[in-house]
């Protein structure tokens, strides 16, 4: 790709800087301009012949009229695409295997996957590099929810982080971000091989319900007695009942999802359901309750992390879920539900969310549909949609910049800029 | 897809388990023709006769009384051929773990015809595939080679003794051997019996068949064919190291060996190159997080003039993703029509039913499929399949 200085002058004085200083927040201080791209802002339409500015991390221009800042980085764009950095809205990358499953309790609500998160390294594969989740961001991916996987009923709380940063905190975009939830077989598998509940999916919905009847409890008595012993559980639960967070439940057969409906009517807590094999059977429910889903690859929609999935929990796959929820009004994203890279099975692997987005796109959904569904939608389920998720002034300038139509086998994620900073090139 | 006879084709999906009449023709017209071993054929007419190929080209007159599809502006490719997967075994028929070498079991005596997969590999245009024994043992069994389609068994099945599935490297630490030392030394102790085994017989044979013959054994029986020759080893590999082990183990008992998933084999591509062995190859599409250098495998294979194929391994991919693990392949550097190549024709040729099918060539299986893109988008889809030369897939009848 062609890059072009407006002055000369500033390009040399920058360049010195950047030599010299080689500290990513120079870089920001500059503004960069995308321009001549085929620009998809996902809160509204495409714009052909557009340019994106940011400038200081953040998006401060984006249109088919947009005046270049003097001193401008150009990034020829002409004949590629522009997108905001693409949100994967479930997967456990970045936590070792050993760390995915917390077995000591199936009711862990106080555990926080953000401190199993290691973006330090390369997952057992690929190139290592500090802060820098390399292969996700070749595939476009610069947010993603993390979250412990399914093998506990109350697996802890999630977190939705960037996939680059200069540091932990500067990639936490919102933790805790949710409290996450199995029902089906997963706990309830896990718990049978050893000898414990929940054994039944009667055992999974009467073990939560007694653990937000607790959580109840506990914030009311907390409230009237302060001097009481705190209980790190009970206040996690404690923000998922105040609907300071929600609920990510994953539920796949069709009773799961019922279940799921139901103890959120009973306690009022904001509900995510992820994986949703089997959403057509709550099709009206969904719709009308205003719940949100994630749902697995189109390719694969068998969200637990096994070989072999197991069929009890899925139906026959139905390439057509995506559009069917979206059209039913069904605030629907795609997700990979990707574990750690290199490892034999996972679900999926958050580079390809753009594959499984395109298999949408031949079942149904439209093409906008579907490249909102990994960005604007996941944005808005997981709360940070006023910081990412479409390219609008002031939010981050999280920008990628493809070869070609976004959808396409063909096409290759040039550039990716994560808060202003190039954090990606195409080798 | 618009049909002339529109009536005609819906009678002939009811009918689609059966061959169709004697002398049935079936043309289909106008769709840009990729044979697979040539180059694209435009505004092209496929002509079958009797579930094969008649013929194929841009001039092909069209008989009187044939059944007319319009394809015009659709693409027609082979129907697809998976060389690796596990469709129609119920998974806890998959490996007979106990038994750690057990070359006489057969996938054939576990199939599941009425599995619904077999259908939506027809959806995905999924023709024909070898499914076999997974990779919990050192030899697992043999495959069978056998089209997606079909209600008689017998019918479908193209090759019975479809490759003896070795699995080679470490294995999960309850199961012995565990290491990849162990799994080489075990199959080699096993080969060396079955030399033995057959040394056995043969001295009983050319001693005039004295006294009662050697006990026999189904499993050494088995693995002498794998000697012989006549079946050959299907090799699962992910390390270059284990790669290497078995064609170490090819240098010293000299049987025909494809290796599968084949993950790091192109980091010793020549070593596979000069024994002539042939590779099925990852991408495994969008389910398994590979890096970047290891999609790069299958074009590094072939450019060092490796024969490969790409495989799902269905379960771990849905078996109508085969199409987009190609697809992905080509992402990385292979070049369209190797790609296309390596989900068909070299897929027939490795499995040793190229007579049979792989391309779209005069006097074999009319198996094609008719879709309305190009065959790699993720977003193209598959509109008709027709499999021994009657529609077994219809989009338009589907609903979706």
């Amino acid at each position: 790709m062609r890059e072009t200085s407006r002055f000369l002058a500033t390009t040399v004085v920058t360049a010195v800087a950047i030599a010299f200083v080689a500290s990513p927040l120079a870089a920001q201080e500059r503004a960069i301009a995308i321009r001549g791209g085929t620009v998809v802002p996902m809160d509204g339409p495409a714009i052909t012949n557009a340019t994106v500015v940011m400038r200081g991390g953040k998006i401060t221009a984006v249109g088919a009229n947009v005046t270049i800042p003097a001193g401008a980085t150009v990034v020829d764009a002409r004949g590629k695409y522009v997108l905001p950095g693409l949100i994967d809205a479930m997967t456990s990358l970045g936590i070792g295997s050993g760390d995915l499953n917390e077995p000591a309790d199936p009711v862990s609500p106080q555990l926080r996957v953000f401190e199993a998160f290691n973006p330090f390294g390369d997952f057992g594969s690929g190139t290592s590099g500090p802060l820098r989740l390399h292969e996700l961001l070749g595939g476009g991916v610069t947010t993603m929810y993390i979250a412990p996987a399914d093998a506990a009923l109350i697996g802890g709380q999630g977190a939705v982080v960037k996939t680059a940063g200069d540091n932990l905190a500067a990639m936490s975009l919102r933790d805790p971000a949710a409290i996450d939830i199995s029902l089906g077989e997963p706990p309830r598998k896990a718990a049978s091989a050893k000898q414990r509940d929940p054994a039944t999916r009667m055992a999974e919905v009467a073990m939560i319900r007694q653990a937000l009847v607790r959580a109840q409890e506990y914030q009311r008595n907390k409230a009237q007695n302060p001097s009481l012993p705190r209980d790190l559980g009970q206040e996690a639960l404690g923000k998922l009942l105040r609907r300071e967070i929600p609920a990510r439940i994953q539920a796949n057969a069709p009773v799961d999802i019922r279940n799921a409906l139901q103890l959120a009517a009973e306690f009022g807590f904001d509900l995510v359901i992820d994986g949703a094999a089997n959403a057509k059977s709550q099709l009206a429910q969904l719709a009308a309750r205003k719940v949100p889903v994630i749902l697995g690859q189109v390719s694969h929609p068998y969200v637990s992390n096994e070989e072999i999935p197991d069929k009890s929990d899925y139906p026959a796959v139905d390439e057509t879920l995506p559009a069917t929820l979206t059209n039913a009004g069904v605030t629907t994203a795609i997700a990979t539900f990707s574990r750690a890279f290199g490892s034999l099975a996972p679900s999926g692997s958050s580079k390809w969310l753009l594959l499984d987005a395109g298999i949408a796109a031949g079942y149904g959904m439209t093409e906008q549909q579907v490249l909102q569904a990994v960005t604007i939608i996941p944005a808005r389920i997981l709360g940070v949609q006023d910081r990412v998720g479409s390219l609008t002034v002031g939010k981050d300038a999280d920008v990628i910049v493809l070869d070609g139509p976004p959808l396409s086998m063909k096409s290759w994620v040039e550039r990716v800029y994560v808060g202003g900073e190039l954090v990606h090139e195409k080798r | 897809m618009k049909h002339t006879r529109y009536h005609a084709a819906t009678a002939l999906l009811a009918l689609c388990a059966a061959p169709l009449p004697a002398q049935q023709l079936l043309a289909v017209r106008g769709a840009t023709v990729h044979t697979a071993t040539g180059a694209p054929i435009s505004d092209a007419t496929i002509l079958v006769r009797d579930g094969r190929i008649a013929a194929v080209g841009r001039n092909v007159s069209v008989p009187a009384g044939a059944l007319v599809i319009d394809a015009t502006g659709k693409v027609i490719v082979p129907g697809f051929i998976d060389e690796h997967s596990h469709i129609g075994a119920r998974p806890t028929d998959l490996n007979d773990r106990p038994m750690i070498i057990g070359p006489q079991h057969r996938i054939r005596d576990a199939l599941d015809l009425e599995d619904p997969d077999w259908k939506d590999a027809v959806k995905g245009g999924v023709t024909s595939l070898t499914t076999g024994p997974g990779s919990g043992e050192n030899v697992s069994g043999m495959a069978i080679v056998l089209k997606t389609f079909g209600s008689d068994l017998s019918k479908r099945i193209l090759l019975e003794k479809g490759g003896m599935k070795f699995a080679m490297g470490p294995k999960r630490s309850d199961a012995y051997p565990a290491t990849a030392m162990g799994v080489a030394a075990n199959l080699r102790q096993y080969l060396i019996k079955t030399q033995e085994y057959v040394a056995a017989q043969k001295r009983w044979e050319d001693g005039g068949r004295q006294g009662a013959p050697p006990a026999r054994d189904l499993g050494y029986d088995a693995m002498a064919e794998v000697l012989a020759r006549k079946v050959r080893v299907r090799a699962h590999v992910h390390s270059a190291t284990d790669v290497m082990t078995i064609l170490r183990l090819k240098d010293e008992f000299g049987f025909d060996l494809t290796l599968h998933h084949s993950t790091e084999a192109y980091k010793v591509a020549t070593e596979v190159a000069k024994r002539g062995v042939s590779a099925v190859v990852l991408p495994l599409g969008s389910r398994i997080g590979v890096t970047d250098d290891a999609m790069k495998g299958p074009f590094e294979l072939w450019k060092a003039g490796v024969k490969i194929a790409m495989h799902t391994d269905h379960p771990v991919i849905n078996q109508k993703w085969l199409r987009l693990s190609a697809g992905l392949a080509m992402r990385y550097g292979l070049p369209e029509d190797e790609a296309l190549k390596a989900i068909t024709i070299n897929v027939a040729e490795i499995q040793g039913v190229a007579d049979r099918v792989g391309s779209i060539a005069v006097g074999k299986d009319a198996d094609f499929v008719v879709m309305n893109g190009p065959w790699y988008e993720p977003r193209t889809r598959v509109d008709l399949v027709v499999g021994d030369g009657a529609v077994i897939y219809d989009r338009s009848t589907e609903g979706k």
